[in-house]
């Protein structure tokens, strides 16, 4: 009896636990239903969790691609201080002409696909060649200034070791080398096209480049972080502040009107942003930060980034019609942001229809605005101000449009 | 108590609200003196909020029409919008609309001030006053908000719709969310502040014990008015006065109901409780005797009987079944004539 009863027991436990065993199965199944419902009802996670990824891809493989296809020339200007007449010093009479081997390089640069000649300027000719060349540098309208020395034709036609000497634009680290390799192309060609000694001597002279006595690492990386941070935590800060005040509708209860509350927002959030770009400006001179311009200008380039973020931040809390919804949505847009802000490939390389795109995004001009005032001691009035300011006052004023036209109902 | 003058706070005349094709307010009337309570009753979809929503200027004008006045100014026109928002104020149900969770409740207090233009001291000195009438004690109105209770937050609420002293205030559901006990306290509490600062009230609510306080209440069903008036008025309209007659009968069935409403004086019955039925019987005197002969008569076992005067609840049970009865006979004779067609 006993023994039967314990067959018994264990068949209805066997059965027992597949039946529990089937059941949790279909409630896992019916809970995972539940789940892909609700994804369905939220557009904009699902194009998030989908449709986003690839894109990034795309977009990012197209910028690349793009880049390493067609090769961006250096743009360079060069100077030459080069002589091809000798005359000798003892007897003014003896006069002695040289290959002119200035020509030639310049043939050599035209030929290299490395580099792309702006201007040439013959020193002996134009009194301000290089200071001119220098402007343009500093404009970043040229990459780098290729100067021929004086005897450079005398040194080559007599069998001498021919020199020339560059001037990268070296405020931005990442490009130097590409540009001293574009510049060695030509070197090479020259050499080849005009059976030379292979022996040549290559002399660099970087401009704008962090003063030897300054942390080189820290002042290289703060031009990226600053862009990144304030941009990025004035948007982090604002991308909420509509979206998650719940007693909004209730305030408009009251005689207090829709952008008098946004106004209050904005006023708040760009004084936090001062002290905020005040604070990190501090911390990064304690801290060794070169600054080749003057500080009000950086702090000035440093706040309009911010304004931008903030405005941006501001535009889609307003947008928004819930919490996650505006986090999604700020990922979105910071990405796009951060990809095409010429960080990862220069905007120059990219497709025509990225660099529109680039164009009207905030980061691609708070960089080299940065750059220019840090490297460079550039004015912070400049064209990427200007820009920057422009996109603030769109966001500001769709932000104002769009609760404008928002239903709050308590 | 404030002696109520005839002002006319809130005038409604033929208000109709229309969202697209439907209808949702169907001419609506009624009047609003100073310092009353009103009570808008009615279950869900009943057009109660949407009535609120145009007195409180949050309704496009395109939806609505009708000549209303709040303050004796037409919400019609954007530009009184700003006066009329200053004249009245409004609890909304959940607290949560209405407060800075991280803010104490005399900040809170303060920034709703603030918007009528109330300076700091002043707003100060109104707030102590409303939260000595509502019973918020001293020490928690520089706490955070979130570390009150659930009544003292719903206090507090009250205060901020109360804080640049309105001539209405308009109540969402005050009391849902408070517990039984706690919810007698909200009303006496709003009743305490009509009579001390004789604002006029409106209280949008599904609860039937709010109309203890309301001096007139309004039936609302499907968009359209049934009733306005005092409940002594209304419960005086059902037979005998409101006078009824509560029996239980054992296994009470629908064909015992039948048998009971057989009973040529029973006008109306409506069941109550498992066994429990009330019963509404005109000459309520004279024919009560009667109908315990006849449930004896007819087998009925009453195992207790008991004479009560109808509440607002059972008003409004009443009124809603008798609506819902018209339609039904309605409805059945519509489809007779299309049968027959």
């Amino acid at each position: 009896m006993d023994e039967n009863n314990h067959n018994t027991s264990s068949i209805d436990t066997y059965e027992g636990g597949f039946l529990k065993l089937k059941i949790r199965l279909f409630r896992l199944v019916k809970q995972i239903k539940k789940e892909f419902q609700l994804l369905k009802t939220d557009k904009v996670n699902l194009f998030i969790a989908l449709a986003l990824p690839p894109l990034i891809i795309w977009m990012f493989a197209s910028m690349s691609s793009a880049g390493a296809s067609e090769i961006i020339p250096v743009k360079c200007t060069v100077v030459s201080y080069d002589s091809e007449v000798y005359v000798n010093q003892d007897n003014y009479t003896i006069t002695t002409f040289w290959d002119n081997f200035t020509e030639r390089y310049l043939d050599a640069v035209e030929k290299s696909k490395y580099l792309d000649l702006v201007d040439f300027y013959d020193a002996s000719e134009e009194k301000y060649a290089m200071e001119t060349a220098r402007d343009d540098l500093r404009d970043s309208k040229i990459g780098i200034i290729i100067e021929i020395p004086v005897e450079f034709s005398e040194f080559l036609s007599t069998g001498l070791p021919g020199i020339i000497e560059c001037i990268p634009d070296s405020s931005e680290i990442f490009y130097i080398q590409e540009k001293l390799n574009a510049v060695e192309d030509s070197i090479d060609l020259f050499v080849e096209d005009n059976n030379l000694d292979p022996q040549f001597v290559r002399m660099e002279y970087d401009e704008y480049s962090v003063p030897s006595d300054y942390n080189f690492r820290f002042n290289y990386s703060m031009i990226i972080l600053f862009s990144f941070m304030i941009f990025g935590i004035s948007t982090v800060l604002t991308i909420l502040v509509v979206v998650q005040e719940k007693p909004i509708p209730r305030l408009l209860l009251t005689p207090a009107k829709k952008h008098e509350i946004l106004l209050s927002k904005y006023i708040t959030y760009l004084i936090i942003l001062a002290l905020q770009v005040f604070l990190i400006l501090s911390t990064a001179l304690l801290n060794g930060l070169y600054v080749a311009g003057s500080l009000f200008d950086i702090f000035l380039a440093l706040f309009i980034l911010g304004l931008t973020g903030v405005s941006l931040g501001m535009f889609i809390s307003t947008v928004s019609k819930t919490k996650t919804e505006a986090n999604q949505l700020f990922f979105a847009a910071f990405i796009v942001i951060v990809l095409l802000s010429g960080i990862f490939v220069p905007i120059e390389s990219m497709p025509e229809y990225l660099q529109i795109v680039a164009f009207i995004l905030p980061l691609s001009h708070g960089k080299p605005m940065i750059n220019g005032i840090l490297s460079k001691g550039k004015s912070v009035f400049c064209f990427d101000f200007f820009a920057l300011l422009i996109l603030s006052i769109a966001f500001i004023l769709l932000s104002f449009l769009v609760i404008k036209r928002k239903r709050y109902e308590v | 108590m404030i002696e109520k003058s005839a002002e006319i706070m809130v005038n409604v005349e033929n208000l109709n609200v229309k969202f697209g094709d439907k209808q949702v307010v169907h001419n609506v009337s009624f009047q609003v003196k100073s310092g009353e309570i009103i009570g808008l009753f009615g279950i869900s979809g009943a057009g109660k909020t949407t009535i609120i929503r145009v007195l409180t200027c949050q309704l496009n004008k395109k939806n609505w029409n009708g000549n209303v006045k709040v303050t004796d100014l037409n919400p019609a026109q954007s530009k009184n919008h700003p006066k009329i928002l200053s004249n009245i104020g409004y609890v909304p149900q959940l607290e949560g609309l209405n407060l800075y969770y991280e803010l104490s409740p005399m900040t809170n207090v303060e920034i709703f001030a603030s918007t009528y233009g109330l300076k700091k001291k002043n707003a100060k000195e109104i707030a102590k006053e409303l939260f000595s009438i509502l019973d918020i004690p001293e020490d928690t109105w520089k706490k955070r908000l979130k570390k009150l209770s659930g009544g003292e937050k719903k206090r507090v609420s009250v205060a901020i719709g109360l804080i640049h002293q309105p001539k209405i205030l308009f109540l969402d559901e005050p009391t849902t969310g408070v517990d039984a006990a706690k919810r007698y306290e909200v009303l006496s509490y709003l009743k305490k502040l009509n009579r001390k600062l004789g604002t006029t009230m409106f209280l949008i609510t599904h609860d039937m014990e709010a109309a203890l306080i309301c001096d007139k209440s309004a039936i609302l069903r499907d968009g359209k008015l049934l009733e306005f008036d005092s409940n002594d008025n209304l419960i005086a309209s059902l037979p005998s006065g409101g006078l009824l007659t509560r029996l239980t009968i054992e296994d009470l069935t629908e064909n015992k109901i039948k048998i009971i409403k057989n009973f040529t004086p029973v006008q109306k019955t409506i069941r109550v409780g498992n066994e429990i039925i009330e019963v509404f019987i005109e000459d309520f005197e004279e024919n009560l005797q009667k109908l315990i002969e006849y449930t004896i008569k007819n087998n009925l076992k009453v195992t207790s009987m008991s004479k009560d005067n109808a509440t607002f609840r059972r008003y409004f049970q009443i009124r809603i079944q008798e609506e819902e009865e018209k339609e039904r006979t309605l409805r059945e004779s519509v489809q007779i004539m299309e049968g027959e067609a």
